[in-house]
């Protein structure tokens, strides 16, 4: 693809997230006035309901007794402002808190995606040459297995075995508190704390996409142009990696993108059993207290990190497929 | 009977089945193996398994782990089932309008589904539970609104498929109503993936249940897995037992709806084309 | 010394097959510069030696004897990395289905020049527009640079042949290279085969089920059955003078291609008459683009009369199968009368339709997807009847007399699609459109999609019950040669307008319009006539 229709075709899809967004922002806003009680009982959470000049803040900077469209339209201001409320418990903006937090859930989510990713296509491609073989039975085996457990599970049981039993890796945290380690040392440190939490999520999504590879490569493989590269004479090897990868890649990216969303919310359990400093634990703690601003910032945020995550993708999958700029 | 030969063929899916049959009968037979509520305090706190009678030791309040499990089954295959139901019942719906009508209709129930479908749908089944308060109809209706997207996209590629088929012309050549065509020539052939598809919900919506319970989301009222583990988590280095088996039950009964699934999926493809494969 | 010698191959079939083998004791000899044809029907094993040959069987299908010569070496006991570095290089092969035969993903260039480097030649700079150009593709180092869905199936087809000859093999296989293309386009590559051949004096190994082909372009041929050669000779001897019983069975069900006039002398009152009708269809847009629209009919008048047969012909995307769906109703068209015995019928709703079903019937092309796979034989042709009123004891005993008129037997009525062959299929649903009792009977296609013997049976078949019952028919095809066979009027359609209409004899002997005359030249192996059958 040229890069002028490159261009346009990003530009769609730029326009496209866009109103994702925002249609985001309204759901969030439908969920506040969908619940039961006042809008603002819920906004204030359980700390801030207590306080009556909080309450009576609130209600102004909501207009809480104004016509419904125009509360929307104070809120879609709001959010468009990034002020995405105030967190009465913690007394910092939500805006500040999910910063402070986002660069633990990316570090933790990019980790995990990549280990299910590599592994995944590999263990997928590996079961798809080896078609009937005992080594494909394992691998098929392994993925159903690690497919059937809840992710909070996998984590504590690998805290019980590396953390508990053995003792080789830290259990709880990004790094140890109260030592004040700084740079090499320091990252070293988060490595180590890293290993356990991104292996858990990972593993989960690893699964997934060493099942999906395996399908659609032994799809790709029973297709025509497969045997016509053989009939050419060009070695099994390059048939693989060329002509079979490139094709059986194409579902696996699309399904990466629509997989995102699950892996953040799948980050939510592992920073829980973790206490990984990231937004799912926020989340979780926000849960505990009911303080639902930080919740809807937290459903805000992780959608527009899905949202331009799936940006990325449908680039790379046109950028990838020749085909797609005829459709567009 | 043709389908269950071939079914049978799959040792794992006939090891998935006997393993939900238990899990159901363990579920249904909870009040006469463990009379009383699970709520009860049977023991002494923290007895590991084996001990005094316990085959899979007390919690941290001297609570049946064994008693636990067994009610908690009944709430994990209740939640699974019914939001499964919900879900098919909004993604065949959504589906088949946008695979039969096609043009616009189509067009905007697909922008909807997709959106769904981007929507972190974890944090989203937090958010709705937490709003409406926990209880078990809340986790029901949470579960099957976030899970309905993947069955109207398979039910809207069935029915665009067959809608196209030449079957389904005739049938409107004969003189047969679309409702008539819908009813009688398409669902029957779109049930397959949606059976399929049916069995791999299940089981999604209980790993699904059992995260919420896990974060608190559950309902107070019930025992159920997701809380057994929850509750083990922060003495976990104490009584390891409270967060092993029920993980394992969860596993198992989630295991075992997927290897069915896919003895589904093999049993109900449709005949293979006998077109002569050119030999 | 001949080039490709195939001695007394037997290749197995896994347990639970049809047979025990999938080609049993198949000997067959190319020399150079010659090309062999192997026929055979669908199931008769004429790619498996192909494949054997290549190396490219399908894991699971034993060699159990017989040896594979080919320039002197046995091809069966190669190494696998021995007979990669002949595949593509001494030996190469096109396949059916150009659609599907290319690397979406990878220009079509690339592709070739990988074909080059794959065996030590770097030349591909030079050679791949050469060779693009050799087999007469336009614009050879921009087409290079195209990807496959750029191309039509014939240019694919195009591409297939320059890859395969890029490194100058001695002999080429041809699985069914023309199968799923036009008629013109087909005639368009078999001249190109021929000519690479003669000109490298390369062999040729050709697959076909269509003995028109054959006699287009074999030297020699083989005929196929159940996995064993039944006969073999020089192209003339079993073309003119077939000796085994299968293959003049076969050469006797070609349809001839010769207008035999059979309708009514007189024509009756006029039963369908198009005017000017219009149908038009937008591709792509969506929210955002806008998308483009073409005309799949415009000018294509004409007038149907009772008790004839007017065959529609043309190429895939003519528009013959929209002008059919016009008639009944599955398509609406913009502009244009469609009256049937008076009546208009082309803006009618689905509910002013239905006094019209019983009138006008269809009976479609795929075997294997026009009839529901869940509903018994007898409910699917009992159903129309019951729909429109009649009780279902009458419609069923109706649906058992449908049977036996299509030479199907009772006993089918409780049976389920699955367990029919394609012919048979057709069968039940010629009979479903005949429950009915329509006058006027749309034909689509309908032994399209059926090997050479099944297609003359069920040919004979509708014109059986067409002289029978007294039908009107409106037959489309794509097939000249089976529009000959069996209607009385052709009309030759080309991109949406009929060119051209007449009676058949006078078409096809003295054609006005030059698409017409194209496609009278495109007929394989016009000029060869098929012995009478004693």
């Amino acid at each position: 693809m040229d890069i002028s229709s490159l261009l346009r075709f990003l530009l769609r899809r730029i326009i496209k997230s866009v109103l994702v967004v925002i249609a985001i922002v309204i759901c969030n806003f439908l969920l506040i006035h969908a619940a039961p009680g006042d809008p603002a009982t819920v906004m204030a959470g359980q700390s801030g309901s207590a306080d009556p000049q909080f309450m009576a803040q609130l209600r102004h900077q909501f207009g809480l007794d104004l016509p419904l469209y125009e509360q929307l339209w104070i809120y879609l201001k709001g959010v468009l402002t990034l002020d995405l409320g105030f967190s009465h418990r913690m007394q910092v903006s939500v805006a500040s808190l999910l910063l402070d937090r986002l660069p633990a859930t990316l570090l933790l989510t990019g980790t995990s995606f990549v280990i299910a990713i590599v592994g995944g296509v590999t263990l997928g491609a590996l079961a798809a040459r080896r078609v009937g073989h005992w080594s494909d039975s394992a691998i098929t085996v392994v993925a159903l297995a690690f497919y059937a457990t809840p992710l909070f599970w996998v984590g504590l049981m690998l805290v019980l075995l590396f953390s508990v039993k053995l003792e080789w890796l830290p259990s709880f945290g990004m790094s140890d508190p109260g030592s004040n380690l700084h740079g090499i040392a320091l990252a070293w440190d988060i490595c180590q704390h890293l290993v356990l939490p991104s292996l858990t999520l990972g593993l989960f999504y690893l699964a997934v996409y060493a099942r999906l590879t395996r399908a659609t490569m032994l799809e790709v493989l029973s297709q025509d142009f497969v045997k016509t590269a053989r009939a050419k004479g060009v070695p099994e090897s390059r048939v693989i990696s060329v002509h079979v990868l490139r094709n059986a890649l194409l579902p696996v990216i699309t399904f990466a993108g629509i997989q995102a969303g699950q892996l953040i919310g799948g980050s939510i359990l592992v920073e829980t059993v973790f206490a990984w400093p990231g937004i799912g634990r926020l989340a979780f703690e926000a849960l505990l207290a009911r303080d639902y601003q930080v919740l809807m910032g937290v459903f805000f945020c992780t959608s527009v990190v899905v949202v331009i995550f799936n940006l990325l993708t449908d680039l790379l999958y046109a950028v990838v497929d020749p085909r797609v700029e005829v459709s567009t | 009977m043709n389908f269950a030969r071939r079914f049978c063929r799959h040792p794992g899916a006939v090891i998935g089945l006997v393993v939900l049959i238990l899990v159901i009968a363990m579920a249904l037979l909870a009040p006469i193996l463990f009379p009383g509520s699970p709520w009860d305090m049977a023991g002494a706190p923290f007895e590991p398994p084996g001990e005094d009678g316990m085959l899979l030791g007390t919690d941290s309040l001297g609570r049946d782990v064994a008693a636990g499990i067994a009610y908690g089954a009944r709430v994990s295959l209740l939640v699974g089932a019914v939001s499964t139901v919900v879900s098919l019942f909004i993604g065949v719906a959504l589906g088949a309008i946008a695979g039969y009508l096609g043009g616009l209709v189509d067009d905007l129930v697909m922008r909807f589904t997709e959106f769904f479908q981007t929507i972190p749908s974890f944090v989203l089944a937090i958010l709705l539970v937490a709003i409406f308060t926990p209880s078990i109809s809340s986790i029901i209706a949470a579960i099957a609104v976030v899970s309905w997207p993947p069955v109207a996209r398979v039910v809207r590629a069935e029915f665009m498929s067959l809608r196209s088929r030449e079957f389904v012309q005739a049938a409107q050549v004969l003189g047969k109503r679309p409702l008539g065509i819908v009813l009688t020539d398409i669902l029957p052939n779109a049930l397959s993936p949606i059976i399929v598809l049916a069995s791999l919900m299940t089981a999604s919506a209980i790993l699904l249940e059992s995260s919420l319970s896990f974060l608190g989301l559950g309902d107070p009222n019930l025992m159920s897995w997701g809380f057994l583990i929850g509750s083990g988590r922060s003495v976990i280095r104490l009584a390891w037992w409270m967060s092993v088996f029920p993980g394992l039950a969860i596993f198992a009964t989630v295991l075992a709806l997927n290897l069915v699934g896919e003895g589904l999926s093999d049993a109900l493809n449709p005949r293979l084309r006998k077109r002569g494969a050119k030999p | 010394m001949s080039l490709l010698s195939v001695e007394n191959l037997t290749i197995g079939l896994p347990s639970g097959g049809d047979r025990a083998n999938a080609i049993e004791n198949v000997t067959l000899q190319i020399n150079p510069g010659e090309i062999v044809c192997v026929v055979g029907e669908s199931g008769s094993g004429k790619s498996m030696t192909a494949n054997a040959t290549m190396g490219l069987l399908p894991p699971g299908l034993p060699v159990r004897s017989g040896r594979i010569m080919f320039e002197g070496i046995d091809l069966l006991t190669q190494s696998p990395e021995q007979l990669r570095r002949l595949r593509g290089a001494r030996l190469a092969m096109i396949f059916q289905e150009p659609m599907t035969a290319l690397n979406p993903l990878m220009r079509v260039g690339d592709q070739i020049s990988e074909a080059l480097r794959m065996h030590g030649d770097t030349s591909a700079a030079t050679r791949v527009p050469e060779l693009l150009a050799a087999v007469n593709l336009p614009d050879p180092k921009n087409l290079a640079r195209a990807y496959p869905f750029r191309l039509s199936g014939g240019q694919r087809q195009r591409v297939m042949i320059a890859m395969a000859l890029a490194l100058e093999p001695s002999l080429l296989i041809a699985d069914e290279p023309t199968t799923a293309l036009d008629v013109t386009t087909q005639m368009q590559i078999l001249r190109l085969i021929r000519e690479i051949q003669t000109r490298r004096h390369t062999g040729v190994l050709f697959i076909t089920h269509d003995f028109g082909v054959v006699a287009e372009i074999a030297d020699r041929v083989a005929v196929m059955q159940h996995g064993r050669i039944v006969e073999t000779g020089t192209a003339a001897e079993v073309l003119n003078n077939p000796q085994h019983p299968y293959t003049q069975a076969l050469i006797a069900a070609v349809p001839r291609g010769i207008a035999r006039a059979t309708g009514p002398t007189q024509p009756g009152e006029p039963v369908l008459r198009m005017k000017g009708v219009v149908k038009t269809y937008r591709r792509g847009g969506g929210l955002f683009a806008k998308g483009t629209s073409f005309q799949a009919v415009h000018d294509a008048d004409f007038v149907l009369h009772r008790g004839e047969t007017l065959g529609i012909v043309g190429e895939s995307g003519s528009g013959k199968s929209t002008l059919a769906r016009c008639v009944v109703g599955l398509v609406t068209p913009e502009r244009g009368e469609i009256k049937f015995n008076g009546s208009e019928l082309r803006a009618l709703s689905a509910t002013a339709w239905k006094p019209f079903r019983r009138h006008i019937q269809m009976v479609f092309q795929d075997p294997y997807a026009s009839l529901n796979p869940r509903r018994s034989v007898g409910d699917a042709i009992a159903e129309g009847p019951i729909l429109h009123g009649t009780s279902r004891a009458k419609a069923l005993d109706r649906a058992r007399d449908l049977l036996r008129l299509v030479q199907l037997d009772a006993g089918a009525m409780d049976r389920f699609p699955h367990e029919f062959s394609g012919g048979q299929r057709q069968r039940i649903g010629l009979a479903r459109a005949l429950a009915m009792e329509p006058e006027l009977l749309i034909a689509d296609e309908p032994v399209s999609a059926l090997d050479v013997s099944v297609q003359a049976q069920v040919l004979g078949l509708l014109a059986d019950i067409r002289k029978r019952l007294g039908l009107t028919m409106l037959f489309i095809t794509h097939d000249l040669r089976v529009a000959a066979e069996i209607c009385d009027r052709v009309a030759v359609m080309q991109r949406g307008a009929i060119v051209e209409q007449g009676e058949t004899g006078s078409v096809f002997n003295a054609p006005n319009h030059t698409y017409t005359q194209a496609l009278l030249d495109s007929i394989p192996g016009r000029h060869w006539t098929p012995p009478e059958s004693a």
